[in-house]
This record gives structure tokens, sequence and C-alpha cells, in this order.
């Protein structure tokens, strides 16, 4: 790392000193310009100790990238790690289940049926047995299809009522016979 | 761990290499190469490997696969009946995506697979079997649930399978004029 900096010093001192002896030369050798360049604006210092020419680099700034990157790992590595390591942990001393044959007259739980044993935790503490599950949708589908059915009474219902007239849908009020008055047809030649 | 495959299954047959003479005394490089795997990386990964298992075989625990109940077909539902459809549909989906016509096709094709892997280029006489038994799954199973599509379930199938049968009645019809 030092032999490197020391080589891009080189570089940029012997690319400072052709910068300055004109664009000419530059335009002519455009490889050699192009070789030279380091990240960003180069400005000479003075001082120059022992080692040379020191530079100060201008540059856009990393501050933000690094410490979005920092708190990135770190945040995932919190819980990470110990989610990794408890893995580990499991498959190394409990380890996966051996498939074997149903024995004879022996109905295995639900949570027999999954090979990692973290799957057999999860199905067997956190979740539903898959026959509960089943009941759950078949019982869902039943108050569904009930409803249905009833849904299509009540319109059968409606339509038949609208038609004969003789339930107790469809009733609209009219006006008493008592306030009707029946002068213009009492004689028959008007 | 992920599983090996059934070494049983498919059985290389054994080689028929002769076995030759050593002509030169310059020693076998192959050997030495060997030796040096054995020591520096098969050794200490069996090692690993079993005192992992030892760990693990203080205690062991098994799993099963399951087996399901056969329950009415969708022929044989009534209408209405939404309770029968859904378990004729989960019947059928299991058939045809979880042990069943799937897998068999599957292993019939590994099967094939395998064959020509092992035949090399005496396949295309030594595997006719298996080329026969892969086109059979193939057609029948193309024939039951072939056009059906991704949304096809029970009732799409059921209709398929209804409009084949009508045209094996009249092709018979017309065979028999």
């Amino acid at each position: 790392m030092a032999a490197m900096s020391l080589l891009l010093r080189a570089a940029a001192g012997w690319g400072a000193g052709r910068a300055a002896s004109g664009a000419a030369a530059g335009a002519r050798l455009p490889w050699l310009a192009r070789a030279a360049r380091l990240p960003g604006t180069v400005a000479p210092v003075r001082h120059s100790s022992s080692h040379g020419k020191r530079m100060f680099i201008i540059k856009a700034t990393s501050f933000y990238d690094t410490r979005f990157l920092n708190l990135l790992r770190f945040y995932v590595f919190l819980t990470g790690i110990p989610v990794a390591l408890f893995i580990t942990y499991v498959n190394i001393f409990i380890g996966e289940a051996e498939l074997a044959e149903i024995p004879e007259g022996y109905i295995p739980e639900y949570w027999e049926y999954y090979k990692h044993p973290i799957s057999r935790w999860i199905a067997r503490y956190l979740l539903d047995p898959p026959e509960k599950d089943y009941e759950k949708e078949m019982a869902l589908l039943d108050v569904e299809a009930k409803k249905t059915e009833l849904r299509l009474m009540q319109l059968e219902a409606r339509r038949l009522m609208r038609h004969r007239g003789d339930g107790p849908w469809y009733h609209y009020e009219t006006p008493d016979k008592n306030l009707v008055d029946n002068s213009m047809k009492s004689t028959p030649d008007n | 761990m992920p599983e090996d495959r059934d070494w049983e299954a498919y059985k290389v047959p054994p080689t028929r290499t002769p076995e030759s003479e050593r002509i030169t005394s310059v020693p076998n490089p192959i050997t030495f190469i060997q030796t040096v795997f054995n020591y520096v990386i098969d050794a200490p990964v069996t090692f690993v490997r079993e005192w992992i298992e030892r760990q693990q075989a203080k205690n062991k625990f098994y799993y099963y696969h399951q087996k399901f109940r056969r329950v009415p077909d969708l022929s044989e539902c009534l209408e209405g009946d939404y309770l029968c459809f859904y378990e004729a549909e989960a019947q059928w989906r299991r058939d045809r995506y979880g042990w069943f016509d799937q897998e068999i096709v599957e292993i019939v094709r590994e099967r094939l697979g395998a064959c020509k892997q092992r035949e090399g280029p005496n396949q295309f006489q030594n595997c006719a079997k298996e080329m026969e038994q892969l086109a059979q799954v193939t057609k029948a199973y193309q024939d039951r649930y072939g056009d059906l599509g991704v949304h096809g379930n029970a009732r799409t199938c059921l209709m398929k399978q209804k409009h084949r049968m009508m045209e094996e009645r009249k092709a018979q019809a017309k065979a028999s004029q």
C-alpha cells in the first residue's frame, strides 16, 4: 500500500509536470496523461517533507455512503448472527429426521410428516393441524353455500309474490274508498 | 443435508478395462495424488461428518409420508354440494401435482436419462424399453391433463374426459358402420 501511494505520488508529480509543460504534449500522447490520473482533483501542497510531494486530494464525500453501509451491516448482523448460530446448532446437534415406513397400527401426529426439526417445531406449536385448516375452509364454504341458497330462495319468493300478489310483500297504500267522490258518475247523463 | 440419490436404483455395470502391466519403473503419480487427497481433504472431512452424525444419533426421530384417504370423485358429487366439490378438487390437486402423476413422469424420465448415461453410444438400441415407457406415460399424462392450462381444475379435467369419451364413442360408431 505504501508502494502504491508512492507510485501514485510519483505519477501525480510527473503528470503535474507534464500538464505544466503544455497541453500540446497531452494532445499528442493522451494515453500518458490518462495513466497518471488520481481520484478527484489533485492540488499540490507546500511543506514537502522527505517523502516527496504531498498531495491534497479533493474528491466528493464518502461519509454518508460509509455511514449507511456500516449501519446496514450492523443492523443486519445484529439479528442475523444469532439466527445463523441457532440454525447451525440445530443442524449439527439435532439433525434432520429420517424417512421411515409408518409402523402398523400407529397414526403419526401431523408434525411428524416434516423433515427439518425447525419445520416440525413450527408445525407443532405455531400452526394449526392441516385437518383443522381443512375443516375451517369447509365450514367457510358451508356457510357461503347456505347463504347463496337462502338468497336464491328469497329472490324466487319475491318474484312469485310480485307476480301472484297473494303474499305479505308488495302491498301498496291506496286511499280510503269513503273519500272517493262518486257524484260525477251518479247520474247516467254526465 | 441434501441426500444422495439412491445408488442402487441405476447401477452402472462394472468396467471392463483390462489390467495393464507396468512397463516403466517410474511410480504412478496418481497414487501420490490420491494419498495426498486422502490425508489433506478426505480424512478431516470424514472425521467431522462422523462426529456430527454421532451427535445426531443420540436422539433419533423419524418422518413419514402422509397417506390420504380416497374421497368421492367429482363425478360422484351432487350438484350444489360445494363441500364435495372442495374435497374432490383437493384430491385431484394432490393427484396431479403432489406425489402421483407429475412425479411418475419425472421418475420415468430420470430412468431414461440414467439409461442413456450408462449406455453411452449404445443408447438407441439398449434403452428402447425405457423410451417406450416414457412415451406411454407422457401420452397418458397429456391425454389426462394436457391442455387444461394453468387454471385447470378438477371440473375442467372432468369435462375434458367427457369430451374424450364422446369422441371415442363417435369413432367406435363410425368404425362399426
